[in-house]
């Protein structure tokens, strides 16, 4: 299989949100933002004193980074298409006034519903802005799997046909961009098809994840064995390995773990920083009000007064074993067994980052009996074929996508 | 080492006395039920736990005290004297000062004056969220005069404690306040709370946030009627709090009450608890060479150590 | 298109090479929207530019005579930032 791309300057890049709108056209059946709304757009006055705030701060150990990724989402963020182009113009014009180091050093990035890619304004920022940006659109696979879900917020009409027009431009532009494909129980039937089609929509990328909501019934986790297995035939059978990559398949998958040496955290919450419309600063964009069910926003400080440092203690201090149960700390399979800690927090029975959700863990367990499948059967077959060195040796590891 | 139940606080009416970091906003006396009294006792009794019962400041129901007195204990606002000012003089051997960080600061000689008059005193800063790294100065230098005071009592012989100064002397391990792990409070409704604070949150509609309201305020862990119920117990457990176990200032509170106040997580200390733990830490390292030195002490010297605040060092260890 | 493999430098010359290219290509997209108008920021970057491009083609200089690379007429090297190779590409 094809190595995934991995995310740029992963590790030492200072991620920065921009929540530019909550606003979207769609209305994603399993979308974990639970407050969308048309109201909440950023204004240009608070972006500009997010941006002025962060600047100001070059040598603070939160912004002390070799990197920075500039991250713009929603609802739909090209929906604000005129926000960002202000936005990022003023990044790169202040960057080089100030003689910031992020200058030889910085990235837009995109995650969109793809509806309006092909606009006018879109495609004018794309040009001016393109050795700089990374975009990736969500198209979920074929029109039924992609339309069970992401459907049209007034009319619950699909969207697929609207996305799927968009794509060859996208490629175009961005051949090396994967989409993200979400998986809640109802999508399971559609997985096998859906990852072929998006790689015969010409996308070598396919990042797919469970949802880890509490979502998942009786059963599941066997159709989802099932679906992983026929997908695996299908791609080892096919050839399919060579070109393309799925992130259901990885060989860091799928082993036990030791709370020594392998009890980092698992998402970068807290690293990150997030900002809404209201100039409220969040560890990621899964803490803010919209994005939560049960709990209170976990708002760490806003463009006036600053970081609360001590809001961000818990998040930077958070490993692998103190949030996981003796279960997960004693599981067999726990390798690549992954978690948002904004659901953990949504999800706890107290008020903590340190309680692990495992809605998941069913699921993961079925994807490591598929994975394990799919490494045993291709490594047979390249051995048949002669070719299993030549394949380890220019294939490197594939990493999980971590959001 | 894990820890277990050993205390039972019962707080006999909503205005008993704050002894310790959480003022008492509650004005309106409401006495616990004799009946819910006497469930607290045997709860502590089948329980095997020591209690300690936190007085209001008026005379209690003679009935009430002969319940009281059904079962060894210990009186807080009684023969533990807690005040909120720094007086002249104590009739006490045991007193609780609840200081704000500026009067303990600036009536550190006022203090020390006491100590000849105390067998033990704790000290408890009210307002510890009002702690400036500018003030780290001042707070080393009002801990260094109590620990001149000490240094030459203990030299004549009178070894009286302060909490956050002969604590750490001869600590080896964690010894903090285990506030729903070491103690648990029952109040007057009959419900158990992980200490006296959380009880005061729910009365006034907070939520575990700093003057934050909130609708669901709730903060209970259980009653009298259905037992102790803590939702993620093990999150108040050292071996739960990555920052807690790795640092070695063995005497501080470890206040999850006031970790929940400023950094909203029940196992993660704010900067400023951790900083003046620090520094008491090393204020009574210097007591501990000068005690050593002069032989009135043997124990495991405290190390010297570059940092007051361990998340500033965790990726060491 | 021809691409041969002709060499590797050390991940901290690809780090140099690779700030180079960064700054490279954020000079050029900062031209797009300043305006001579800008006078103070407009000259900064025309003399950026002028000194960037020139460290960008010393450290291909350097390299080369360090490692003496394969070389050919109308050919060029590229380097793989992932890996640090060195590329000869005949167009």
């Amino acid at each position: 299989m094809k190595d995934l791309i991995q995310p740029w300057k992963e590790g030492s890049a200072k991620n920065i949100t921009f929540i530019v709108t909550k606003d979207c056209q769609l209305a994603c059946k399993y979308c974990y933002l639970v407050g969308k709304n048309e109201k909440e757009r950023m204004p240009w006055s608070v972006a500009k004193a997010a941006i002025d705030y962060v600047l100001d701060r070059e040598k603070d150990p939160n912004f002390a980074y070799e990197s920075v990724i500039w991250d713009f989402i929603g609802g739909e963020p090209f929906l604000e298409i005129d926000l960002i182009d202000k936005i990022c113009d003023y990044i790169k014009t202040e960057l080089f006034r100030r003689n910031h180091h992020w200058f030889s050093s910085f990235r837009f990035s995109f995650s969109t519903n793809g509806i309006n890619y092909h606009s006018e304004k879109v495609q004018k920022f794309i040009e001016k802005n393109h050795s700089h940006l990374s975009v990736g659109i969500t198209i979920d696979g074929t029109r039924r799997k992609h339309d069970l879900n992401r459907v049209y917020k007034n009319s619950e009409k699909g969207s697929y046909d609207d996305v799927v027009k968009n794509i060859p431009l996208w490629q175009s532009q961005f051949p090396s961009d994967g989409t993200k494909v979400t998986i809640s129980s109802a999508d399971i039937p559609y997985i096998c098809e859906s990852v072929l089609h998006l790689y015969d929509l010409g996308i070598h990328q396919v990042n797919i994840n469970c949802v880890f909501e509490d979502v998942w019934k009786e059963g599941d986790d066997k159709l989802f064995d099932e679906q992983l297995m026929t997908l695996a035939d299908k791609i080892i059978d096919g050839g399919k390995y060579v070109d393309n990559a799925c992130s259901f398949f990885s060989e860091n998958l799928g082993k036990p773990m030791d709370c020594k040496l392998q009890n980092g955290n698992w998402c970068g919450s807290g690293k990150m920083l997030s900002i809404d419309a209201a100039g409220n600063f969040y560890p990621c964009t899964r803490f803010a009000q919209y994005s939560l069910r049960d709990k209170e926003a976990w708002i760490i400080g806003n463009i006036h007064d600053g970081i609360d440092n001590n809001k961000l203690r818990p998040f930077l201090t958070l490993d692998r074993c103190t949030q996981s149960t003796p279960e997960c700390i004693d599981c067999e399979v726990a390798e690549g067994c992954a978690w948002c800690q904004g659901e953990n927090y949504d999800a706890a029975k107290t008020h903590t980052v340190f309680q692990r959700a495992t809605a998941i863990c069913k699921m993961h367990k079925a994807r490591v009996r598929a994975n394990n499948y799919y490494w045993n059967k291709l490594y047979r077959k390249l051995e048949l074929e002669g070719k299993r060195e030549e394949f380890e040796k220019n294939h490197p590891n594939v990493k999980p996508d971590i959001c | 080492m894990k820890s277990y139940l050993q205390y039972l606080v019962i707080l006999l009416d909503d205005t008993s006395v704050a002894y310790c970091h959480a003022d008492n906003p509650l004005k309106e006396r409401n006495l616990i039920p004799i009946d819910t009294l006497r469930k607290a006792i045997l709860f502590g009794m089948k329980e095997n736990l020591m209690i300690q019962y936190v007085y209001p400041d008026y005379e209690l129901p003679a009935e009430y005290e002969e319940v009281i007195e059904s079962i060894d204990n210990v009186k807080i606002g009684r023969e533990v004297q807690v005040l909120t000012e720094v007086p002249k003089f104590i009739d006490k051997d045991n007193v609780v000062l609840r200081l704000t960080i500026s009067d303990f600061i600036s009536k550190s000689f006022d203090i020390a004056a006491l100590l000849p008059q105390v067998k033990r005193m704790n000290i408890c800063i009210r307002d510890v969220e009002n702690f400036k790294d500018e003030m780290q100065e001042d707070y080393k230098r009002a801990l260094n005069t109590l620990c001149s005071v000490l240094a030459n009592l203990y030299k004549s012989g009178k070894q009286p404690q302060v909490n956050i100064l002969t604590d750490r002397l001869s600590l080896t391990e964690m010894h903090n306040c285990e506030a729903g792990i070491g103690n648990i409070t029952i109040a007057p409704n009959g419900k158990f709370y992980l200490c006296p604070a959380f009880y005061y949150d729910e009365k006034m509609g907070l939520s575990n946030r700093m003057n934050h309201k909130t609708k669901d305020s709730s903060r209970s862990v259980g009653d009298l009627n259905n037992g102790l119920n803590i939702p993620n117990k093990q999150l108040l457990q050292l071996d739960h709090a990555p920052l807690c176990h790795i640092c070695d200032a063995y005497h501080c509170n470890r206040c999850i009450w006031l970790n929940q106040k400023l950094t909203w997580d029940n196992n993660t200390p704010s900067h400023q608890q951790c900083v003046m733990a620090h520094l008491e830490r090393n204020a009574c390292r210097s007591l501990q060479l000068d005690l050593i030195k002069v032989g009135n002490l043997s124990v495991e010297p405290i190390k010297e150590i570059n940092y007051l605040d361990p998340f500033d060092v965790k990726e060491d260890f | 298109m021809n691409k041969k493999k002709v060499g590797q430098v050390t991940v901290e010359e690809k780090n140099e090479i690779q700030t180079l290219f960064e700054r490279r290509n954020g000079l050029n997209e900062l031209a797009k929207i300043l305006t001579a108008e800008n006078a103070e920021l407009y000259e900064k970057l025309i003399k950026d530019m002028g000194e960037t491009g020139t460290k960008f083609q010393n450290w291909w200089d350097r390299m080369s005579q360090k490692y003496q690379w394969e070389s050919i007429e109308g050919g060029n090297w590229e380097i793989n930032f992932d890996t640090c190779d060195i590329y000869l590409v005949n167009n």
